[in-house]
């Protein structure tokens, strides 16, 4: 083996996660290697309803989220391609007083956390949104919001990450990862192993399986998100709406499609596949919920719904840092709202693999570790 | 039928689509994404074409059965 | 509604299916959108629609016997939605509500829809499929237009020419890929099927009588008009479909273009289920099934076109055995005698419906001559340029092609551009066998939302535990 053939890093799982730290690592000038057993950005990343916002992100996130949500509006500067990202204002709405105290609660956890979310009575709110239902009591406001088209996620990191000279292998699964001299050997599916100083796992809701190539018991939990898109329709709102408790998510794509979604939940698991069990009573409760709140979409015609597989972990915080008691190894994903946060979360990820002062800590998952066998 | 709030002669039990035809009215709505004419295409349910306002809901006008009076615009769900 | 067994479909497949199982014992609901029984071929007319051609009297026949048949009909109704529990859910928009069905077996004879390749102009207003011909003059009486060019390939053309000139139409011209050897190549596989035959010489002899052009190994380069068509352009073609250069056009004045080139299976429920599906040579992607049409899950069986193009004889007799497989398979006993014989008919009959699915085939060098500025995704008016700079930015699957460029995300959900796209793929990755199709998910059609949502209030809207603070 020469030096030639060894990358500086190795990042398995070509996610928003793994190629927003596949980015900057090789315009640091590394030799990076980006591997994804399917195409780039078609697991969460490309599938997920794209709201970059601030009240649907745990309080803890937002300072992670206000620097992303900066990083996805300015797109063609830093990745080249627009992903359609817009600046929406955020409603969550109360309908009940019980989630009016939900409302107000989260509302001020992020607002301590540098989220400018102020609280507003129905009238004010449909101002903001005239479609809005008559019958929202409080609503949650905050004008750092919006949404990408998160389909588009894979073209423009793909032009980037090209551009930046990173060896982007698609249609790659790997297998397992061990300690070679000097360094880790990636072994593929099919193919000769990809040799790298440094690995990242990426790999969403299957790194509990990645972990586990080094022998950490990394629990991750799968969640099966449905969404739901109508058919181009006049404009029927500007906003993006959600409610306190966080199980809506609905916008309207300059386009005129409407994409509700909120995280009700398909059936299914991280070796299922996507999509292979709807729940039809979760599909008509979401979609109910997004008509309840804006009711001109019980004139919509649903096109397409379709599931995804999010990441949580047992504390519903990220796991951002090195892998314990592994020379060279990192880890990233699991983040709530993990799309809005990508970005900067890749971005922080670099920086450390790097060995430059980071912006904001680190999410070390020591806490995680159900047991650690020897690597 | 009541076509955009003219009357047009039609057939009882034809598709509307069909009767829009005979009627010589082929143009049904414009497409959303490129704005261009577009008529019936496919008369199976399944290329959304022919899709119209019937009754003030959003239907494919070549699954409908005529019937007298029965309501139906062209300016389709599309437009605003 | 619970029923032993739910059948999807109630054209000559479904609606034998449905029939023979319930004349074995087993409550049945047989679902399908249209508002009669029939399917494609054997739609109902309407009442001002006096017919008495062999296709019409099949049709008669079928829902006479569902009528008197213990089958539970749900007509006017579109499935949206199959899942999978214990039993079998198949979720119905009807009479604007969303009702359920539940079954212990469940037969999906979904048919086919009409494959028709893009060319400049085709999405003008008086442009139609060639099947979609059928049904205006079938079902409605209704001419396409006043002077009408056929054109496309397979013996759909001579039955649409024929059809128009019979109400009384104008065909402007008959414009077909194959030539007049390729025709008469197909005669011996039609042997079995005299009847066939005899249908074919009367409506070619009308169409001779009728002194209309026939342009054998010709194409339609374009539609042209502007609000709605006013003129055809054809050209020459070789057997590949490909353009000859430097051949004379011609254009022929006309207010309606009827084309296809071939049908394609209606694999949405197929897909959404993920089932097994092959890739055939004639027919396209197609839902797998053994010899008795069983799919790859258990309980489940396949009937019809769903699972490759066969014309109508053939799905009858396909059904029919579906439902006897499903009566077997949920206890009840069925002779095994019908069983093989209708395996045996199945087989007889295939070799001519082979024969007219190859003259329908759509010619290899046809998508590569489709222009750029043409539309592929009538929807979403993706042109190919589009989808040739997604490839070139990387897209190596449908569905990336789709997420990259909006190519089959509209209401028709890729039905009409699926096989174009497909076949512009092909290239890149070895072959059409290559290009998986669109992964499938519901609803099966658009559906409207307030079809599923009903009266409600906010209490009644199940809504789970909030998020994580
Ligand atoms: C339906 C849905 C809606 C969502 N909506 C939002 C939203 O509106 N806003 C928001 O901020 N967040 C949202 N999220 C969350 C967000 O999408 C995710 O947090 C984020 O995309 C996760 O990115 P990732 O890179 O960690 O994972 P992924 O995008 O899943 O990437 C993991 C990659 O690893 C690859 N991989 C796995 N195993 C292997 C292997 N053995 N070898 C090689 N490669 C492998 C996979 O193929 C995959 O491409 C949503 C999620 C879902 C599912
Ligand atoms: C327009 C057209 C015209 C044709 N004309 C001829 C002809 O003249 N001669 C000939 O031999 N062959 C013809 N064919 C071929 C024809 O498809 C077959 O011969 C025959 O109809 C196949 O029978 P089938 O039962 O498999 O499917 P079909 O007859 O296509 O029946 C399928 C049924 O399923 C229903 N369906 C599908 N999805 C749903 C859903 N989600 N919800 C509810 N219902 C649903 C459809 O409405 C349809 O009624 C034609 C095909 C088409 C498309
Ligand atoms: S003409 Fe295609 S759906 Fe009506």
């Amino acid at each position: 083996m020469t030096n030639a053939d060894r990358f500086d890093c190795a990042v398995i799982g070509a996610g928003v996660m793994g190629a927003s730290v596949a980015l900057p690592l090789a315009r640091a000038g590394m030799r990076v290697a980006l591997v994804d057993r399917g195409p780039i950005c078609r697991e969460a990343s490309g599938v997920n309803a794209g709201t970059l916002t601030m009240q649907m992100t745990r309080a803890a996130l937002i300072p992670y989220a206000l620097k992303a949500w900066e990083l996805w509006m300015d797109t063609p500067r830093w990745l080249g391609l627009s992903v359609g990202a817009e600046q929406r204002d955020g409603l969550s709405v109360a309908f009940t007083e019980a989630e009016v105290a939900i409302l107000e609660a989260r509302a001020a956890a992020r607002r301590a956390a540098g989220a400018p979310i102020t609280l507003v009575d129905g009238a004010r709110a449909r101002e903001i949104e005239p479609g809005l239902s008559e019958r929202a009591l409080r609503v949650g406001h905050c004008p750092v919001d919006g949404f990408a088209s998160a389909y588009l996620t894979g073209r423009a990191f793909r032009v980037a990450l090209e551009g930046a000279g990173v060896a982007l292998r698609e249609g790659v699964a790997v297998t397992g990862v061990e300690r070679v001299r000097g360094g880790w050997q990636v072994r593929v599916a099919d193919g000769e192993p990809l040799m790298a100083t440094r690995v990242v796992l990426a790999g969403g809701v299957w790194l509990e399986d990645m972990a586990g190539w080094f022998g950490i018991r990394l629990p991750i939990k799968v969640l099966i998100n449905q969404l739901a898109v109508t058919e181009r329709m006049p404009p029927v709102m500007q906003s993006v709406l959600g409610i306190a408790s966080g199980l809506l998510s609905l916008k309207q794509y300059p386009n005129g499609t409407v994409l509700i979604g909120g995280g009700w939940q398909g059936r299914g698991g991280r070796h299922d596949g996507r999509g292979d069990a709807f729940v039809p009573e979760a599909l008509i409760g979401n979609i109910r919920l997004a008509a309840f709140v804006l009711p001109a979409l019980r004139r919509a015609r649903i096109v397409r719904a379709w599931l995804g597989l999010e990441a949580e972990t047992a504390d519903a915080l990220p796991v951002l840092g090195p892998l314990p008691g592994v020379e060279d190894g990192w880890i990233i994903g699991s983040v709530h709202s993990g799309y809005t946060s990508g970005p900067f979360m890749g971005a922080l990820l670099a920086d450390a693999i790097l060995g430059r002062p980071l912006a904001l800590p680190l999410f070390p998952i020591d806490r995680l570790l159900a047991q650690k066998d020897a690597a | 039928m009541r076509v955009d709030g003219r009357d047009v002669v039609a057939t009882p039990g034809i598709s509307v689509a069909a009767a829009l035809l005979a009627a010589g009215i082929v143009v049904l709505r414009r497409s959303p994404a490129g704005d261009t004419p577009r008529g019936a295409f496919c008369l199976m349910g399944v290329c959304q074409e022919c899709t119209v306002l019937i009754e003030g809901r959003a239907e494919r006008a070549c699954m409908i059965a005529v019937r007298d009076g029965i309501a139906v615009s062209l300016r389709g769900p599309h437009a605003e | 509604m619970k029923v032993d067994l739910a059948v999807l479909g109630a054209g000559p497949a479904g609606a034998n299916a449905a029939l023979a199982a319930a004349g074995h014992g087993l409550s049945v609901a047989v679902i399908d959108e249209n508002a009669a029984a029939g399917g494609q071929v054997w739609r109902a007319p309407a009442p001002s629609v006096t017919r008495d051609d062999a296709d019409a009297r099949d049709g008669a026949a079928l829902r006479e016997k569902l009528r008197i048949s213990t089958v539970e009909h749900l007509d006017s109704a579109t499935a949206w939605l199959i899942a999978r529990d214990d039993a079998w859910r198949v979720d119905v928009a009807r009479h604007g509500r969303s009702e359920t069905v539940t079954a212990d077996a469940l037969v999906i004879a979904t048919g086919a829809h009409e494959r028709v390749m893009p060319f400049p102009g085709w999405t003008l207003p008086g442009v139609i499929g060639l099947a979609a011909a059928t049904i205006l003059l079938k079902a409605n009486g209704v001419l396409p237009g006043q002077r009408t060019v056929v054109a496309g390939c397979g013996p759909l053309l001579s039955l649409v020419a024929a059809s128009i000139l019979k109400a009384g139409g104008t065909v402007a011209a008959v414009v077909d890929l194959a030539s007049r050897a390729e025709w008469l190549g197909a005669l011996p596989a039609l042997a079995a099927r005299p009847d066939l035959l005899a249908r074919g010489a009367l409506w070619r002899a009308r169409i001779a009588a009728a002194r209309v052009p026939v342009f054998h190994r010709h194409t339609v380069i374009r539609a042209e008009g502007t609000e709605r068509l006013g003129a055809v352009r054809l050209g020459r073609v070789d057997a590949e479909g490909r353009l000859v250069p430097g051949a004379p056009e011609v254009a022929i004045a006309a207010d309606a273009l009827a084309i296809g080139h071939g049908l394609v299976p209606d694999t949405a429920a197929t897909r959404l289920l993920r089932l097994r599906h092959r890739y055939d040579a004639a027919s396209g992607w197609v839902a797998a099934r053994d010899g008795t049409l069983a799919g790859s899950v258990a309980r489940l069986w396949l009937a019809g076109e769903v699972g490759g193009i066969g014309g109508a004889a053939v799905a009858a007799l396909q059904g029919r055995l579906a439902g006897l497989a499903a009566a077997q398979a949920l206890g009840r006993s069925a002779a095994a005698a019908e069983a093989a014989q209708l395996q045996a008919g199945i087989a007889r009959a295939g070799r001519a419906a082979a024969a007219m699915s190859w003259m329908m085939r759509p010619r290899p060098a046809m998508a590569g001559g489709i222009t750029p500025e043409t539309i592929v995704c009538r929807c979403e008016d993706v042109p190919r340029a589009a989808i040739e700079a997604a490839i070139a930015a990387g897209a190596r699957d449908l569905n990336q092609v789709k997420q990259w460029t909006r190519c089959g995300m509209g209401p028709c959900q890729g039905r009409m551009c699926g096989e174009a796209a497909a076949s512009l793929l092909a290239p890149h990755v070895g072959g059409r066998e290559n290009v998986a199709p669109w992964t499938g998910r519901p609803p099966l059609r658009p559906v409207s939302a307030d079809d599923l949502l009903g009266d409600f209030d906010y209490a009644d809207i199940p809504i789970p535990a909030p998020a994580p603070p």
